[in-house]
């Protein structure tokens, strides 16, 4: 019998499916197939509340998200959005959803090249320095006259 | 301070002589144009334009000093000493130092800048030097349309190009300090990775051999600030920007190695094209805010000037090398669009004449700040010039004088000399195209070049009196205070409508009718001294339209006319980017329908906001966005709400359930 097509849990309330599926959804799950089975795979036997099994999920797909990119492209937070992201624009919801169920070491490798060179990097890790403002005093003489007078800042003042 | 430690033994004497030269020359000149007013006294009109005549013949004496100084050192092969250039074994090694590769753009069209991006990106990996680089789209984008159009070109070209983790992309929410403080955060975030940064424009292109080149140079040469790499004009079509394209690289190497050959380590730096030491950079050229109002106080404008002045300040040396080939920018496509950039060049310009006191700069330092000025200032200086000299022919003793000057000697000969500073440079420039033969043929053969020229000066002597009365207009403006928004430079090749042109010339060409009338009416053997400046008063609009014309530009381009070397051998780089940029892309109408309807634009979306958070959107702008997005309130979202809720996380995904649901993406 298709696990697929015969899904074997109970959600408590139809919400917490409808949850589950938009958030499949956002990762191009658009069969009622794959959504099924993704609930399942979420869900197993155990009833849920909506927020629970959206949290359940996400938990589940980042596990499944570091497992498949590797330990330098999980790093550096926001793994599920860009995780997501990188399933979207590869298309990864194309091999189905049962690629989700498979192990690390068990998803198709020309699946896990192609997600991992999609992983959105939009910048390195940050190495934060200033950019001191320059001092710049327009008119060296007039800034004596006015020393001399106790009169002045400098022309130009550190506006940051 | 270091001034003058790093510069060759033969600094003195260069400068000495260019700008020895161009004061002696100015003397002489002006010399002669008092023996010829004073005749009967000088009247006060007459003292003006003497005094207007000093200052305009001290800027086209430098410009042709230092196009002499260009002739000579390009046609002895010289190279401009003080870089240490590497030897065969030098060159072969690879390099040790980190390169980051920057392009700030701001409401740029995405598919020409990340064409340029990836055609840069793939010449520099097939000189297998890619590893030591990495390259930063630094966007300031404020339409939202722009930002997730971006966005979504820089994801299409990491896929492409299998540049993740090389080619990197970052928005800023706050525009603070525009470009210079887009580098600015650059620096400050990311900079501590790299030793040396490459900043290009938006439409910059630069060969891959180039880069590595200039890495290697200021590996070579520690105290080195700044390489300037000096930008040809490629790529566009019509016939104004292919005059321009022509005219840069006909005449363009003169200028520029006469430049560098005096101005050595104290060189300027032009804001793009160029790699910079980015401790040094960060260290000393951090921009200050002057005291006071736009259009003199506030965020400094033009930034690389200032920058450059800062890094020699602190002891760093600041070049332009006139041998780095491989750097190329695009020409604004029309007249007006070129008199657009203009503007804002000169307001940023004329604001440097605030720094042209400031303590601790270099002479040829303040020398730059000046030049930047004159290059502008010049232009209502010479437009000062002839109405006083009209006022001079006005000023009771019109026949008088009208006989004496026409009829004298001294005064063709005075005339004679200023042409010949002004149309010599170009001479030189056409001179040392023709005698390189392989050249030569590339740019149409002997015949072509010759006649190209002679129409390029022809064309440009017919538009410099209307870009004349512009740059017044602009100068003028920014005295009394008028404003300048630093919006997107034009670089479309559209084509321009008559309203338009007649609507912006319309000025120009009442000008040309008065300025007719009145020689005419007051002293008619003037017209003919006055006849370039009339003509190209009186055809500005049409001038203006059929040089915007891509078909005229075509259609030269056909017969061989301003045909410049890229154009008919294109390096690869350039052939690469025209095809790139070529390639559609599809658009983004609207940028925060398209993040809640495209499940790609939305996924990559939260992520990068996700992954490199910026300045959140404001909390009242948001709360409105919200209320009309997902209370279903039939409102329409204005420009600062959609941009608030493509900030944020929550109300995109939120939203987007919605969208999901209603349209079934």
């Amino acid at each position: 019998m298709d696990p697929v097509m015969t899904p074997t849990f109970f959600p408590s309330s139809a919400d917490a499916r409808e949850a589950l599926d938009a958030f499949f959804e956002s990762f191009g799950f658009t069969t009622d197939a794959d959504l099924s089975r993704l609930s399942a795979w979420v869900l197993g036997t155990r009833g849920q509340e909506a927020r629970d099994a959206v949290e359940l999920a996400r938990a589940r797909m980042e596990d499944w998200l570091s497992g498949v990119l590797g330990a330098g492209l999980a790093r550096g937070g926001a793994l599920l959005s860009r995780g997501r992201a990188a399933f979207v624009l590869c298309e990864a919801a194309r091999w189905g959803a049962d690629v989700l169920t498979l192990g690390p070491g068990e998803v198709p490798p020309e699946l896990t090249r192609a997600l991992r060179a999609a992983v959105p990097v939009p910048a390195p890790r940050e190495l934060p320095t200033v950019m001191p403002e320059q001092q710049l005093v327009l008119w060296p003489l007039g800034e004596l006259f006015r020393r001399w007078w106790r009169a002045g800042e400098p022309d130009v003042s550190i506006s940051r | 301070m270091h001034a003058h430690s790093f510069s060759p033994d033969t600094t003195g004497l260069r400068r000495g002589c260019v700008l020895g030269l161009a004061a002696s020359s100015t003397l002489l000149g002006t010399w002669e144009m008092y023996w010829l007013l004073s005749d009967w006294g000088l009247t006060a009109p007459e003292v003006v334009m003497l005094g207007l005549f000093a200052l305009c013949f001290a800027w086209i004496s430098l410009s042709f000093w230092t196009a002499v100084a260009g002739f000579l050192e390009l046609a002895l092969g010289g190279r401009v000493p003080g870089l240490r250039w590497p030897d065969a074994k030098e060159e072969a090694a690879p390099l040790n130092g980190r390169t980051a590769v920057v392009m700030p753009i701001h409401n740029e069209d995405p598919a020409s800048v990340f064409a340029n991006v990836q055609a840069t990106y793939e010449s520099l990996a097939a000189t297998g030097r890619l590893d030591c680089f990495d390259f930063y789209v630094l966007s300031d984008s404020t339409r939202a349309e722009a930002w997730v159009a971006e966005e979504l070109a820089w994801a299409d070209l990491c896929q492409r190009v299998g540049g993740q983790g090389r080619i990197f992309y970052r928005r800023r929410s706050d525009n603070t300090g525009k470009k210079a403080g887009n580098l600015a955060d650059f620096c400050e975030r990311w900079g501590r990775r790299y030793d040396f940064m490459v900043v290009l424009d938006a439409d910059s292109i630069m060969a891959g051999e180039t880069l590595v080149k200039m890495a290697r140079l200021m590996e070579l040469n520690p105290r080195a600030g700044i390489l300037q790499a000096p930008p040809r004009c490629v790529g566009k079509t019509t016939l104004f920007a292919r005059l321009q394209q022509f005219a840069g690289r006909v005449y363009g190497p003169v200028v520029a190695a006469g430049a560098a050959a005096w101005q050595l380590g104290e060189s300027n730096y032009w804001g793009h094209n160029a790699i910079l030491r980015v401790s040094a950079f960060t260290e000393h050229c951090g921009l200050p805010v002057l005291p006071g109002q736009q259009p003199f106080g506030g965020h400094i404008l033009s930034h690389d000037f200032v920058e450059a002045a800062l890094m020699r300040r602190a002891g760093y040396t600041v070049w332009l090398v006139p041998e780095l080939d491989g750097s190329y920018e695009q020409s604004p496509p029309h007249l007006l669009a070129y008199a657009q950039r203009d503007r804002r060049w000169c307001q940023g310009n004329l604001q440097h004449l605030r720094l042209v006191l400031a303590g601790g700069l270099h002479p040829v330092s303040r020398a730059h700040f000046l030049m930047g000025v004159m290059s502008y200032v010049a232009s209502p200086l010479w437009l000062l010039f002839l109405l006083a000299g009209l006022g001079a022919a006005l000023h009771g003793r019109v026949v008088d004088l009208e006989s004496s000057m026409l009829d004298s000697e001294g005064a063709l000969w005075l005339m004679g000399v200023s042409m010949a500073m002004l149309l010599l440079p170009k001479v030189f420039g056409l001179v040392l195209a023709l005698a390189r033969r392989e050249e030569a043929e590339r740019m149409g053969g002997r015949v072509r070049l010759v006649l190209s020229a002679l129409a390029e000066i022809g064309m440009s002597t017919l538009l410099a009196p209307v870009m004349m009365l512009f740059q017044s207009h602009f100068v003028f403006g920014t005295l009394l205070g008028y404003r300048v928004s630093w919006t997107s430079q034009q670089r479309d090749d559209e084509e321009l409508p008559w309203a338009e042109a007649a609507r912006r010339h319309a000025v120009h060409t009442l000008a040309g009718v008065v300025l007719t009338a009145v020689v005419l009416v007051s002293s008619p053997g003037l017209l003919a001294w006055l006849s370039p400046v009339v003509v190209g008063l009186l055809l500005s609009i049409p001038l203006s339209v059929w040089t915007a014309r891509a078909s005229l530009g075509t259609w030269a381009r056909r017969h061989g006319l301003f045909l410049i070397p890229e154009e008919s051998d294109a390096p690869p780089v350039l052939t690469r980017a025209l095809e790139l940029a070529q390639r559609p892309l599809a658009p983004v109408e609207d940028g925060l329908e398209r993040v809640l309807t495209d499940p790609r634009a939305h996924a990559l979306h939260l992520a990068l906001l996700e992954s490199l958070p910026g300045s959140g959107a404001m909390p009242l702008v948001l709360a409105s966005a919200r209320r009309k997005l997902l209370e279903g309130t039939p409102e329409p979202l204005s420009t600062q709400e959609k941009t608030a809720a493509l900030l944020d996380a929550e109300t995109l995904t939120q939203a987007r359930s919605r969208y999901a649901v209603r349209f079934g993406t």
